[in-house]
């Protein structure tokens, strides 16, 4: 294999935190899945290890390196590293660098004591040539030999002993998804680590030039009667996969379904979350409110119940539409159709120096930044990987929703259907102009054009299973969980000290003022966020808001819902007693600057802050996860200075603009 | 011909396959090597990547990497 130099940001730190602990290094032994990607190697993993990983049918998502012990069905534990699919040692993405330095013995941490390497049995000259390409490590190794059950699909048929025998290396036919074969795999692998002496093999002797290699396989393929193929030239036209791909790559139809598949996922994503939204909303409510009457009245349990659920449960609101998201995604990348959608978008994408992989993450980026950016990594060349990141904070997330939802019902008050289209046209422009911002980019920053390798696999289609698909997602989920959870925490706690401390603050810790449903009024007039606020009341001018606002825009920077939950409570605060009473857009159209009759809600402003919702990156848990994805706070906070600035820049234009115009 | 001249669902003979060092070796890797049949199985609505029958896996190549392989 060639030795490829580890670039800066190629290995994750995620995987590294997971790997560097001790035991990896000493026993139990260390056993590495590898092989092409969409080899069912994931699927493999699951099965060994009983655990939740991820597999799918889509090339490339395995983006971690994940691990697990093995099930005690199985013997004596042993670890096993799920490693990222390799299609080539040449040309290769950062995900593709890591398995070779694992496998080539080269990764500080993960020393493989033995491999297993999955190998597609309707592909094997392909995987087979992989397969050689790890035999030349002179490790223990099995061959797991996958998707057995689509052989009679392709008309080909393979004897197992005589291929074992052909090849020189232990072959066991499994199903991942079912868990059929993995008892006996893992027999075969215990046989293999106990014998000392490994030998050449057919397999390890293969040479390492493709075109030989290609040859030589299918000359032991065919001398060793290993592989009947009875009919190697008619399954283009004839196979379930052709027939599917004629409709859904039509040429008329292609698109329609397309998009009809994904207004699909999206309705679903926000009808059906709605009611554990509400659900998840209730949760948090009632803890807060537990807490505070169970506790001691005091600034701590304060802190607590709104500083810690109420910051943590403004953002775990959205956890079903992330969940949903998940497994509508899982599944249509179990299908295979997914690798079809990124072949379909692959042509106007590379146009805006973006790759058909960018799909998936752009898709993601409309429930969630955070595993829009995660799911980056399999954009093979750093460029596209990086230009996807950065315009993935302009696509419609839906932490957008509920602060689009509060602005638009009090900019066209009493016509629901209008709120619906004017949210229908955010949602494209946050595409185009997510477009438009790459297609400048890349022509004018980037304009040295290194155009990629697209080289896509379309797999063969297959019914995803329910158990596997759910397995999966809940594993991304709570992988998300982990992942952003932290930064939610940490952020939402600083915020509310900032908005509840201050110089020469009392802390009147009443029982009434305990109970408030969010921060207590009288304190944020003197806080800290307030200071903030009226320091940068200058600046805010143009967008024709006060400082009130300009808390609720700071306080969004945990995520941009909390916006709505700020604007609740500085404009009850703000109000006399009367208009407590009243609801919060009532309130906020009610709402003057302080000692003049001028509204601060108008056409104009409302508009002006639309426009600066969707640009500005509001959020710094996006902020930290593409710091450490792409290893760089240079990026990461150029990215947020870019799309803030733009932000406060448009909405300030807008807002003058429209004054000159009349407009109020 | 290059695969671009290709008619669908017919095989092809790879006669060769040029392109950029790192490029040429991916396909190469990928089982693309002269000698090999392969065949053009699907076109995308926009024309662009073509979907390519070769070892038994369906790989989508766009219309510039389909013009480095030459077929007879």
């Amino acid at each position: 294999m060639h030795s490829i130099e580890v670039a800066p940001g190629a290995s994750n730190s995620e995987a590294q935190q997971v790997l560097d602990s001790p035991e990896t290094r000493s026993h139990p032994s260390t056993v590495c899945l590898a092989g092409a990607p969409n080899a069912g190697k994931t699927a493999l993993m699951n099965a060994l290890t009983g655990g939740n990983f991820h597999t799918a049918n889509y090339p490339g998502v395995t983006v971690t390196l994940s691990r697990g012990k093995s099930k005690a069905e199985f013997g004596p534990q042993l670890l096993l590293v799920d490693l990222p699919g390799v299609h080539s040692t040449s040309a290769v993405s950062p995900e593709e660098e890591l398995s070779c330095r694992v496998i080539e013995g080269r990764h500080h941490s993960v020393i493989p004591d033995a491999l297993i390497v999955a190998v597609d049995a309707t592909q094997l000259e392909r995987h087979l040539r992989f397969a050689s390409l790890v035999a030349r490590q002179h490790k223990p190794m099995v061959i797991a030999l996958t998707m057995m059950d689509l052989l009679p699909r392709t008309q080909q048929s393979v004897n197992v002993r005589k291929l074992e025998a052909a090849l020189g290396v232990p072959v066991v036919p499994v199903d991942g998804r079912t868990g059929w074969g993995a008892a006996d795999l893992m027999n075969t692998l215990r046989d293999a680590l106990a014998s000392p002496a490994i030998g050449h093999s057919a397999l390890a002797d293969l040479p390492e030039e493709p075109v030989s290699a290609y040859e030589s396989i299918r000359k032991l393929l065919t001398g060793s009667e290993a592989l009947k193929n009875t009919n190697r030239f008619q399954l283009v036209r004839d196979s379930v996969t052709a027939r599917i791909d004629h409709v859904v790559l039509h040429r008329i139809f292609g698109f329609p379904i397309f998009f009809a598949i994904l207004v699909g996922l999206f309705s679903s994503i926000f009808w059906a979350a709605r009611p554990f939204m509400n659900l998840i909303d209730w949760l948090f409510s009632q803890t807060a409110h537990l807490l505070l009457a169970i506790l001691p009245a005091g600034v701590l349990s304060r802190f607590l119940a709104e500083g810690v659920v109420g910051g943590v449960g403004a953002v775990a609101v959205f956890f079903p539409q992330i969940v949903i998201l998940f497994f509508l995604m899982t599944l249509l990348e179990d299908s295979g159709y997914l690798a079809r959608g990124a072949a379909l978008v692959d042509r106007p994408l590379s146009y805006l120096g973006l790759h058909g992989r960018s799909f998936v993450p752009m898709l993601s980026g409309f429930a969630c930044a955070i595993p829009a950016v995660l799911a980056a990594r399999t954009i093979p060349s750093r460029r596209e990987r990086l230009l996807t990141i950065w315009i993935l904070p302009l696509m419609s997330c839906s932490a957008r929703l509920p602060v689009y939802a509060l602005l638009l019902g009090a900019l066209l008050p009493g016509a629901a259907w209008k709120a619906g289209l004017a949210l229908g046209a955010i949602y494209i422009s946050s595409l185009l102009i997510g477009a438009l911002v790459a297609g400048l980019i890349s022509r004018l920053i980037l304009r040295k054009r290194s155009a990629s390798l697209l080289a896509m696999e379309m797999p063969a289609y297959r019914k995803p299973l329910l158990k596997p698909t759910l397995r999966v997602t809940w594993s991304r989920a709570s992988a998300y969980l982990r992942r952003a959870g932290t930064p939610i925490l940490v952020i939402s706690s600083c915020l509310w000290l900032l908005s509840n401390f201050g110089l020469g603050s009392h802390q009147p810790a009443t029982a009434e003022n305990a109970r408030a449903p969010l921060i207590a009024s009288s304190n944020l007039d003197h806080s800290f966020a307030a200071d903030l606020g009226q320091v940068l009341e200058p600046t805010l001018h143009p967008m024709g808001v006060d400082w009130r606002v300009g808390v609720g825009l700071i306080s969004a920077f945990a995520a941009r819902e909390v916006f709505v939950s700020t604007m609740a409570i500085v404009f009850h605060v703000a109000e006399d007693q009367d208009a407590r009473q009243n609801s919060l857009l009532e309130n906020m159209r009610a709402a003057t600057f302080a000692g003049s009759s001028q509204r601060i809600f108008t056409t104009s402003t409302i508009l002006g802050l639309i426009v600066f919702f969707f640009f500005s990156l509001q959020c710094l848990s996006t902020v930290a996860v593409v710091r450490s994805e792409t290893n760089s706070w240079r990026f990461a906070g150029l990215q947020l200075l870019f799309y803030t600035g733009i932000g406060y820049v448009l909405s300030s234009a807008l807002v003058v603009s429209l004054r000159l115009l009349g407009m109020d | 011909m290059s695969l671009l001249d290709a008619l669908h669902n017919e095989w092809y003979r790879v006669e060769g396959v040029a392109g950029p060092d790192d490029e040429r070796r991916r396909l190469l890797d990928l089982g693309i090597t002269p000698g090999e049949e392969l065949a053009v199985v699907q076109s995308v609505p926009l024309g662009d990547p073509l979907v390519v029958m070769v070892r038994g896996m369906r790989l989508a190549l766009r219309r510039r990497e389909a013009g480095w392989i030459s077929i007879q």
